[in-house]
Order: C-alpha cells, then structure tokens, then sequence
C-alpha cells in the first residue's frame, strides 16, 4: 500500500506539472460555464417575448385589484389596466395596437360562463389558455354571489382531478401531500442539487478514468514498466494508478465545482449547501466511486494490453465506449424511471451507477430494492473487474513492442 | 566473498516450450558475473526470473544476505534490456521517483543524482525534460536510475547495447568501480569483446541451457586452444592426417585447424607435412569471441562440455 501511495502521488504530480492536464483542467469547467450562459441567454430571450401583456380590462364587477394580485403572484409580467371601452369598439382600438389583450367582465357574460377575450394580432393563439389563471377570483366571485359558505367554496375550487398513481408509491404520496404545494420547489431542489453534484463528480472521475488508459499505455510506449516493476508489483503499480487519477478526478471535480457554486449562487437565490449535506449526497458520491472504481480498472488492464492507440483493434475501442453506455438510458429513463429500460440498466455492471443516480434523481420514492440489487452488483462486478484488470494488467504492461489481441486477453484472464 | 544471489536448477516453460533448463549459478559480492549467449538463448528470462518479474517452474532463487522472505527490491538495481523512461518529466524527477520507490532518502538520493550527472557529462541537465536528452543521455539516465539507491546487488540486462564506445567506456568504468566497492553485478550481454574485459566469472547459455560456466581465466584456459589458419590449396584428407588436429573447417583456400588442448606449437609447427602448400600461415589462440560463435552457430566445435568450479 505504501508503494501504491507512492506511484498515486507520482501520477498526481506528473500531471499536475503537464500543461496539457492543466489546461484540461481549467477548460472544462469554462466550457460548461459557457454552455450555462449561452443557454441562459437564449432562453431567456425568448421567455421575455411570451409574457409582456397589456391587458385591459372592462370591469363591471369590481375585481380588477383581486386579479391583478393574483396575476402577479402567478409570476405573470402582466399589466392589468382598467378600460370602459365597449365590445363594439374593440376592434378599432386593436388595430395599431402591440400586445394588448381586452377582457369583459360582467355578469352577463359570467351567466354564460364565457369572458370573450379580443387580442391584438401578435399575441400568441394560445394566450387565452394562459388566461385560465385568473379562473380562480372569478369563480370565488361567482360563488361568493351565489351566497356559499366558505367551506363549500373551498370544496368546489378544488375541483376534481383524475391522477395516476403508482402503487409502490402510494405510501409516500401520502404523507408528501401533507406538506403541500409550496414544498413542490424545495423539494425538487432538495433532489437535484445532490444529483448534480454526485453527476459532476461522476462526469469528472470519468474523464479522467480515462487518462488512466493514456498512463498505462503510455508505460507500455516509453518502457518504463519493468524498471518500475523491479521496485513494486503490478498489483501496487495498478492500485497506485488508479488512486492517483481518482484524486486527479476529484481535484477535476474539486476546479468545476469552484467555478460553479459561486455562479450558482450568483445566478439564483438557491441555498446550496442546504440541500447539498443531505444523506443522498453520499450515495450519489458512492455511486460515483464505485462507477470510477469499474471504469478506471477496466481501463487501466485495457491500456496495458495497448502501446499504439492507433492501431488498437475494435476490441479495445469497444471497451473504451463503455462508460458512455448510461446515456443510452437518458431518454427511456427519464420517460419512465420506474420501467423496464430503466430496471435493466439498473443491474447493468456498466450502466447501473449512471442510471441509478438519473433515476434517483427524477424518482419521488426510492425503490429501496432495486437500489440494493444494483449497489451488490455494482460491488461484486467492480472487485470483479479490479481482480480481472489485474490479470491483464499484470502480464500485458509486459509485453513490448505489439498490442495485444482479445485472444491473447482471454487467455491471460484463464491463467 | 559472501554470495548475494542463488539461483538453483532454475527451470522455466513457455506453454509445452523449455526455455530454461535446470539453470544454476552464484553471484558474490565485488564480482562482475557475465551471463552470456546469443539472442533468445534465455539470458533475459533468467535475469526476468530473479527479479521476480516472472516466476520459474522449478527451481529456487535466493538471496543469502537477505533474511526476509521474497526479493529484497531496495537492495538490487535493475537495467532491464528494454528500457525507457517517463517522456515529460524531469530528469531530476523521475530519478527522485525510482528513488523513492526503493525507499532510499531523498536528500542523498539528490546529491548522488547530482554527482553521477555530473560524471556522465550531464551537468545541469537535472530540470531538463527527458524527451529533449539524446538517446545516449537517455541511457545514461537510466544507469543512474539503476544504481541511485547504492545497490548491493545490480543487474544490468545488455547495458551496452546500442551505446557509443565513449559511452561504453564510461559504463564500464563506471560498473568496474561499484564491483570494487564491494556491489555484486550481473550483467547479461551478446557482446563478447566487451564483456572479456571485465568479467571475473561467466556464464554461457544456448537455448536455455548451460554451456559454460566459470571464471574468465579457466574458461580461457579451457577453450581457448590453439588455432592454425593456412592459406593455400591443401586436400582435406591431407589436413585431418596432420597429427593434434582435432577439427578441420575449410573456406576456399582458407583452411582453420582447431588443435587438441595440450599441444606445444613449437613441435606441433615441425611436425606438419611436406606436401602442405603454405601461402600464409597463423597460428593463435581461440578468443572467446569465436567460443561464442562457435555456440550460437551451433558448430560446437570447442565446446562439448564445459564445467568448472567457480
């Protein structure tokens, strides 16, 4: 172990003083910061166009104040005006006009239960649907005139809803209703903001799994295997390898996270480390490890059998595409995370850690079972391919001047 | 002269191939002892066995100084034949690193580095990178890298191939002076001439197996008989007639007479033949040069059997 100490702290080193591994560093983070801001500004663009509004309104009952209220803590940029305009004139009043919308309310129209609603040409045709929310002081009027009590007014705005439920999660729906709407938001950060950072982590150790593929080719290239070998085993060689990339990964994951928090923090008023020290973190992190621990031995045994990446055959280019292998689990995952694609790459060696922390992320309730299959199989599967990579690693870092061939492969994993 | 290392009826296979066969030999301390033999006689997978590098199948390798079980790594310095060094790193760094790895101070380890840099010529390259350093430097880099920590064992797989002889020069001084500061040096080499310089024992080896095994003197002794080369046409059967003459090889008009061991050349030189038709005639010793290409060609000419008390 001392020596595995050793070989991490010289791989750290080595790459901390490479400029290349420097400017990797520091990119990455600027590249995603660079995707956040031309996303943010896009998208913001273009939210800004659909919601300015005029809105005037001839209100012959007397609730303008109650809407515009209302409107605004809908996080509508409305502007709700009084008119007396007559529905005859309308249209005159339309004409030159630029995002403006004319309502009447009176009870006539509140007998026929419709409100027309005239709006200049540029407004959007499905503007009238976001109208809906001013349903609620409307209808409250409505039953307030019809002399219902309080009670009874509550029972009937809340309406009758038809929802899907899941049986597992029947349990939990329960007690989460409890705690009502306003929790909606807090909890779906309470979720993401441990998943995201678990993903960055993730994302991070990946990348720089594989550079350990470059490091224990690279060995096999300048020849340096043996000398190091009369010093320390390969087992030692290999564990100080991927010890020292983890921290590589983590010092990765360390520089994005620096950049990120106060950017976050900046550009919402979220409380991160709220939500971030939460037990979930740890697993996501765990996740993470174990899903390092597997790419990285893979690759470090697959390096060993490669001294020229450019005449490597398939075989190896395959295993090096592994670790993409979750993001063929995005889509079905995210449509269903409790269905069958996302079951099977649950117990996938390669995909579980990726898509157990997509699914944990999106999923209310825990499937506490398929949480425990998947991290056995993650466990068994990762000492298994350490055990393997080992074998490989062992006789292939060896063997000068040719790449090996999966046949050649094969045979050392029997030995 | 205590013994550093044992090797003992190592033996080793290659799928159904045997590639080492019943190896046997000491290395002692202050002695250079030269494993030699042609390329893919086995000289390497011995060398790879006792650093344990690869395991034989039978056989024992021990280290008589050492008490602890395994190879005492700290204590041998290793130059493996194919060698190499980390592409982008600093000279100083990575010999600060095979250091380290061998447990050996660091403080020192940089004074060492210094002083050995400065007697390869390499003064104020420590913070040059090893990608710009020649080939040659490369090397030399590597020696040091090999005997940084102050080895009492050093093994050292063809440490003159592909050097310069200023080079060479510089490497045999170099490991002539360890061995006579007490380090024990094995050292495996295809290159005769260089190695009867300053070997004290060998050990010859052809497809695995011993040919000889002894000090430089007695192997010198041994083989290296009387030779008389002729010039001139003479009949074959004429040569064989001649008496002490133990082979015959003939090439044209050169003809290469191999005597028997205890021939006198002044007697021998009286009793050649009248007939004999004599343009130009030496007659000298066998070098071990021909001894090994008598082995690596298979001719097996001068050595049937060799073996000696080391």
């Amino acid at each position: 172990m001392r020596n595995s100490l050793k070989v991490a702290k010289w791989e750290v080193k080595r790459n901390l003083k490479n400029k290349s591994f420097i400017i990797g560093l520091l990119l990455t983070p600027i590249i995603i910061l660079a995707f956040a801001f031309l996303g943010n500004w896009m998208g913001g663009s273009s939210d800004d166009d659909g919601e300015e509004m005029t809105i005037y309104i001839n209100d012959e009952i007397g609730l303008l104040a109650e809407l515009n209220e209302f409107a605004a803590e809908s996080g509508m940029e409305w502007t709700l005006l009084e008119t007396d305009i007559t529905e005859e004139n309308v249209a005159d009043e339309l004409e030159d006009a630029e995002e403006t919308t004319y309502l009447f309310l009176n009870e006539t129209n509140l007998q026929k239960g419709v409100i027309p609603v005239y709006t200049s040409d540029d407004v959007d045709s499905h503007f009238p649907n976001q109208l809906a929310v001013l349903q609620g002081p409307i209808l409250a009027y409505q039953m307030e005139q019809l002399g219902l009590s309080e009670e009874q007014m509550v029972a009937l705005s809340q309406g009758v809803n038809f929802v899907g439920m899941d049986v597992d999660e029947a349990a939990g729906e329960e007690s989460g209703e409890a705690s009502g709407e306003a929790a909606s938001e807090d909890d779906f950060l309470a979720k993401l903001v441990p998943a995201a950072f678990g993903g960055i982590i993730f994302m991070s150790i990946v990348f720089t799994g594989m550079a350990i593929f470059q490091s224990a080719s690279q060995e096999k290239k300048d020849k340096i295997a043996e000398i190091l070998l009369s010093s320390l085993k390969p087992g030692e060689l290999m564990q100080g390898k991927i010890i020292g990339y983890f921290v590589l990964g983590l010092i990765q994951a360390a520089v994005l996270l620096v950049f990120l928090i106060p950017l976050v923090m900046y550009m919402t008023d979220i409380e991160l480390f709220k939500y971030l020290f939460v037990p979930e973190t740890l697993l996501y992190v765990l996740l993470a490890l174990f899903n390092y621990l597997m790419f990285s031995a893979i690759f470090v045994g697959i390096g060993a059998t490669i001294e020229d990446v450019t005449t490597s055959g398939n075989f190896q280019g395959f295993v090096m595409m592994l670790p993409f292998l979750p993001f063929i689990f995005i889509g079905p995952v995210v449509g269903d995370p409790s269905g069958i694609w996302a079951q099977v790459g649950t117990y996938i060696p390669f995909t579980a850690p990726g898509v157990l922390l997509l699914r944990l992320a999106i999923l209310d309730v825990w499937p506490w079972l398929e949480i425990g299959i998947s991290l056995v199989i993650i466990i068994v599967s990762t000492i298994l391919f350490i055990k393997l990579a080992g074998k490989i690693f062992k006789v292939g870092i060896l063997m000068y001047g040719k790449n090996a061939t999966p046949g050649e492969i094969w045979k050392w994993l029997k030995a | 002269m205590s013994t550093m290392l044992e090797v003992n009826g190592l033996n080793k296979y290659f799928k159904d191939k045997h590639v080492l066969k019943d190896i046997t030999f000491e290395v002692k301390r202050g002695e250079i002892m030269a494993i030699l033999g042609p390329n893919g006689a086995g000289k390497s997978t011995t060398i790879r066995n006792i650093m344990g590098i690869l395991y034989p199948d039978e056989g024992t390798i021990r280290f008589p100084q050492h008490d602890g079980n395994g190879i005492p790594q700290n204590k041998i310095g290793y130059l493996p034949e194919e060698r190499g060094l980390y592409k982008n790193v600093k000279v100083m760094d990575i010999l600060l690193y095979l250091a380290d790895l061998k447990d050996y101070p660091l403080d020192k380890a940089k004074e060492r580095i210094l002083a050995y840099l400065k007697k390869f010529d390499l003064e104020g390259k420590e913070n040059v990178s090893v990608e710009e350093l020649s080939k040659g430097m490369g090397q030399k880099v590597q020696f040091i890298g090999a005997i940084v920590h102050e080895p009492e064992l050093l093994i050292l797989d063809e440490p003159f191939s592909g050097l310069d002889p200023v080079s060479q020069d510089i490497f045999k001084d170099e490991i002539r002076r360890l061995r006579d500061e007490g380090t024990a040096i094995l050292l495996s080499s295809h290159q005769m001439n260089l190695v009867e310089e300053m070997c004290d024992r060998l050990f010859m080896i052809q497809r695995g197996e011993k040919v000889i095994y002894g000090s430089l003197d007695d192997v010198k002794t041994e083989y290296a008989n009387f030779k008389c080369t002729i010039h001139g046409q003479n009949d074959l059967a004429l040569l064989q007639s001649i008496p002490d003459v133990e082979q015959v090889e003939t090439d044209g008009n050169t003809s290469v007479l191999y005597l028997t061991k205890n021939v006198d050349p002044n007697g021998w030189l009286q009793s050649l033949p009248d007939g004999l038709h004599i343009q130009e005639l030496t007659i000298n010793r066998v070098s071990l040069h021909e001894i090994f290409i008598d082995i690596a060609t298979d001719k097996r000419l001068m050595t049937e059997e060799g073996e000696f008390d080391a």
